[in-house]
């Protein structure tokens, strides 16, 4: 039987393993491994093995459908077209592109990513952002305040090369599972791991020192890092002085965080700090691992700073085996960001409350003018939708619904638009919610490239054609642009991918035929550049090449445990399952092995409640309630409980305060009370 | 040649459980045990040298084969001694038995090339002398900080 091996790139999490896909008699039948992949060698994670489930399952989204009064009606795409063009193009004539939102997705290409964005920002909408708001905003504003660019600074294999790996607010081993053999492989040369999280995880296993802290105290863990690091001369004085500035205010910002200090605060022994602290300082090369344990906290931002001045003062940049690596959550939610699918900035990062900007692409678009100026943030469409302010939204591969902190508040946000137009691959809870639902491709069925964590650039082929009536999001979101009057006249992915070159210097050298093989590390400004995968090694982008060392003071969490609420909620990823989960949730072999709900609760807590191992139990907070199946474990301390966040429920308890600066919600510290259930 | 596992590797993402089912079928062989909070451990089929399951086989559908304890179905009444006799565990019979086949046709079983941590391999030496390197470096760098 003749077969044919199509590589693609893993739809799941952000480490871009790459893999084969067997199609015969053009249906996909199988998976084969790619050895020569760099930064997967060939493994794939339980998700990776389980992609092709959901490509022929039963509820993919097959034709256009609009609501109606007892339910869904199918419809042709031109009626579904018709009723775009009259929702949306009626919201646009009516209440102006300001009222109007799009929420693009971190799960297309950046192909598609770019045309989103275009076709908001031509219809003169500033209100376009991606899911990345509510993992990694903080290290976008923070990494490109601190060192000028934001992105993984060293490529995944480099870990080997480090002689001590501090990874902090990162379960990598169940989320970005590729990881933990290049640190196996730098441990076996004899680097220290460190590991700083509220759970005793998979990834804590690895560890050497384990610094098991309160949730939401990152900013006094890492300022009593770097106080150590100050006090006991462990400082790189060279690359302080040659490649900062703003390191006197440092020194004057960390003097109250000594290690008793913020042992008190953290829960973290004073002695583990020190050796940390000297571990990572002493050792030649150090490399800190991040992920959304710092972002996602009304603090995000000043942690993700006070990780870059530990960076910064300790000369741990731009060289083999060191950096700052924030772990990217979707498989091209780096890409989502690059193509400027975010309310803050155009693609490359051009800021979009520069006019320059403006002026740039309504030059490289052909469009008469663009919206200056920064736009509604996802979680802020919500808020605005709530109050009125926003009449219309297209989403795109997103679910708010369930990936939204407060979901009953969400719930009645999307309840109040005029008008809802959401392009999934599933029926999911947000899809729910639309008047018109456009079904669309998966990974397998398109082609076009995505950029992973490590800022690989990679080109994924079609291997199978999609079910039913359902398009790649590049043909539909042409169709839709052409149909409001715009004039986006792309045959292919490449077409697109021809334009970002031209547009964004980062991808400049990219094209279509420099990406056969395992893809090229941006920057890349041009044909004959061989990619960048250790940034920073001849300075910074910003002034005088030099970084800037950003002091942070600690401040607490927005919650905290009280008399009523007497639990630190606390919520995170399992192995077997993938964010919202609308794709995990749905194949057989990964829900067997994580089916449910559950709440991981010390077993100390749960002796003093009488709630025994299996228990349905009830969790509440002051935002609503959700029940779940209790865990009894000593992988969180007294006073925390864990729950994950790919079934819905868990986002009805957290939290909406954001951020202030890049609007993240704290998903990671919620108050909460756990109760039986009658 | 069974599938040798590095214990202080494995790090409980069950790539392999679901690599394994993949592969065969939608019936794994392979099982992550939790230890606990703290560790995980995989357990494959150890190919034992005397396996139990063989000598419980009255038809000889299991037998050994140089190293490998092979699996003929055509043999196979489903009887389930062999699961009852297997101390690991990971001979499983529904209507027939199932086992681990060492990936009968592919070079490498898919467990190994699947797992992300390189946990696993045919090596059975090779755990114990990375444990040996890492040790070596320990004491070249005066000890693990």
């Amino acid at each position: 039987m003749p077969q044919v091996l199509v590589p693609t790139v893993c739809p799941y999490c952000g480490a871009g393993c790459q893999f084969f896909i067997s199609v015969e008699k053009e249906r996909a039948t199988g998976i084969e491994y790619m050895p020569e992949h760099p930064a997967s060698e060939g493994a794939l994670c339980s998700k990776g093995n389980a992609s092709l489930e959901v490509l022929y399952h039963q509820d993919r989204l097959r034709y256009p459908l609009k609501k109606t009064g007892d339910g869904w009606a199918r419809i042709s795409w031109h009626e579904a077209q018709e009723l775009i063009v009259r929702g949306l193009g009626g919201a646009l004539k009516k209440f102006g592109p300001e009222r109007v939102g799009f929420l693009s997705s971190s799960k297309c290409t950046n192909e598609e990513n770019y045309l989103i964005e275009k076709l908001a920002r031509c219809l003169g909408s500033k209100n376009i952002d991606n899911c990345a708001r509510l993992c990694h905003a903080p290290s976008v504003v923070g990494l490109n305040r601190t060192l000028g660019a934001a992105g993984m600074t060293n490529p995944i294999p480099d870990l080997a090369n480090s002689k001590c790996v501090f990874i902090i607010g990162s379960n990598l081993a169940e989320n970005h599972a590729i990881l933990s053999r290049w640190i196996n492989r730098a441990k076996d040369e004899g680097a220290v791991v460190i590991v700083a999280d509220p759970r005793m995880t998979h990834t804590a296993w690895m560890a050497d020192i384990f610094l098991q802290l309160k949730p939401g105290t990152d900013v006094a863990l890492l300022n009593g890092l770097a106080h150590v690091i100050i006090k006991e001369g462990l400082i790189d004085k060279d690359y302080i002085a040659k490649l900062t500035r703003g390191y006197d205010e440092l020194v004057e910002a960390v003097k109250d965080y000594s290690p008793e200090k913020v042992s008190e605060i953290t829960g973290v022994p004073a002695d583990d700090i020190i050796r940390a602290a000297r571990a990572y300082a002493i050792s030649p090369t150090s490399a800190i691992l991040y992920s959304m344990g710092i972002t996602q906290h009304c603090t995000g931002t000043d942690n993700v700073q006070a990780i870059a001045n530990l960076a910064l003062i300790s000369g741990n940049l731009g060289k083999p085996g060191s950096g700052v690596m924030p772990l990217r959550g979707q498989n091209n939610v780096q890409g989502a960001c690059d193509m400027g699918a975010l309310a803050e900035f155009y693609p490359g990062y051009k800021k979009a409350d520069d006019p320059e900007t403006a002026r740039f692409f309504s030059a490289g678009w052909g469009r008469g003018s663009l919206p200056v100026g920064r736009g509604l943030t996802a979680t802020e469409m919500i808020d605005a939708a709530g109050k009125g302010d926003i009449k219309a939204m297209y989403i795109v591969g997103e679910d708010p619904m369930n990936s939204d902190p407060s979901s009953n508040h969400t719930h009645d946000a999307l309840e109040k638009l005029d008008f809802l137009v959401v392009q999934d691959i599933f029926m999911t809870a947000t899809a729910q919610m639309a008047d018109v639902v456009l079904p669309a491709a998966v990974w397998a069925e398109k082609e076009g490239t995505y950029t992973s964590t490590e800022r690989r650039v990679q080109w994924s082929r079609k291997a199978v054609s999609p079910p039913g009536e359902a398009r790649s999001d590049l043909e539909i979101v042409c169709d839709v642009a052409n149909h409001l009057g715009l004039d986006f006249d792309y045959p292919d992915a490449a077409a697109v991918l021809a334009e970002i070159n031209r547009l964004v210097p980062q991808y400049g050298g990219i094209t279509r035929e420099r990406l056969d093989g395992m893809g090229l590390i941006w920057p890349c400004p041009d044909k004959d550049h061989p990619g960048t995968p250790i940034l920073h090694s001849l300075g910074f982008k910003l002034q005088d090449g030099r970084a800037s060392i950003m002091p942070v003071q600690y401040r607490a969490a927005a919650e905290n445990a009280s008399w009523d609420y007497p639990f630190i909620l606390t919520t995170g990823r399992v192995a077997v399952h993938h964010n919202a989960g609308s794709m995990t949730r749905r194949s057989p072999s990964l829900i067997e092995r994580e089916p449910e709900l559950f709440v991981e609760i010390n077993t100390n807590d749960a002796a003093r409640l009488k709630i025994a191992d299996g228990d349905e139990v009830l969790v509440t907070s002051l935002r609503g309630e959700t029940s779940a199946r209790a865990r009894l474990t000593d992988k969180v301390k007294k006073g925390v409980v864990f729950m994950p966040f790919h079934f819905s429920g868990t986002n009805k308890l957290t939290t909406e305060v954001t951020d202030p600066e890049a609007r993240i919600p704290e998903f990671k510290v919620s108050a909460c009370k756990i109760s039986w259930r009658d | 040649m069974p599938v040798y596992v590095d214990i202080s590797r494995c790090i409980g993402c069950r790539s392999c459980e679901v690599a394994c089912k993949r592969v065969h079928g939608g019936k794994g062989h392979v099982n992550v045990h939790m230890a606990g909070d703290h560790a995980s451990v995989p357990v494959f089929c150890h190919h034992c040298e005397e396996a139990t399951c063989t000598m419980a086989c009255f038809t000889g559908a299991l037998y050994k084969d140089g190293e490998r304890t092979a699996f003929d179905v055509e043999k196979c009444t489903g009887c389930g001694l062999c699961r009852l006799a297997c101390p690991f565990g990971v001979v499983w019979s529904d209507k027939i038995a199932h086992k681990c086949d060492l990936c009968a046709g592919r070079e490498t079983p898919t467990c190994i090339l699947s797992c992300p941590a390189n946990a696993l391999s045919t090596d059975f030496e090779l755990a114990s002398r990375r444990a040996r390197t890492r040790a070596a470096m320990a004491a070249a760098h005066g000890g693990r900080r």
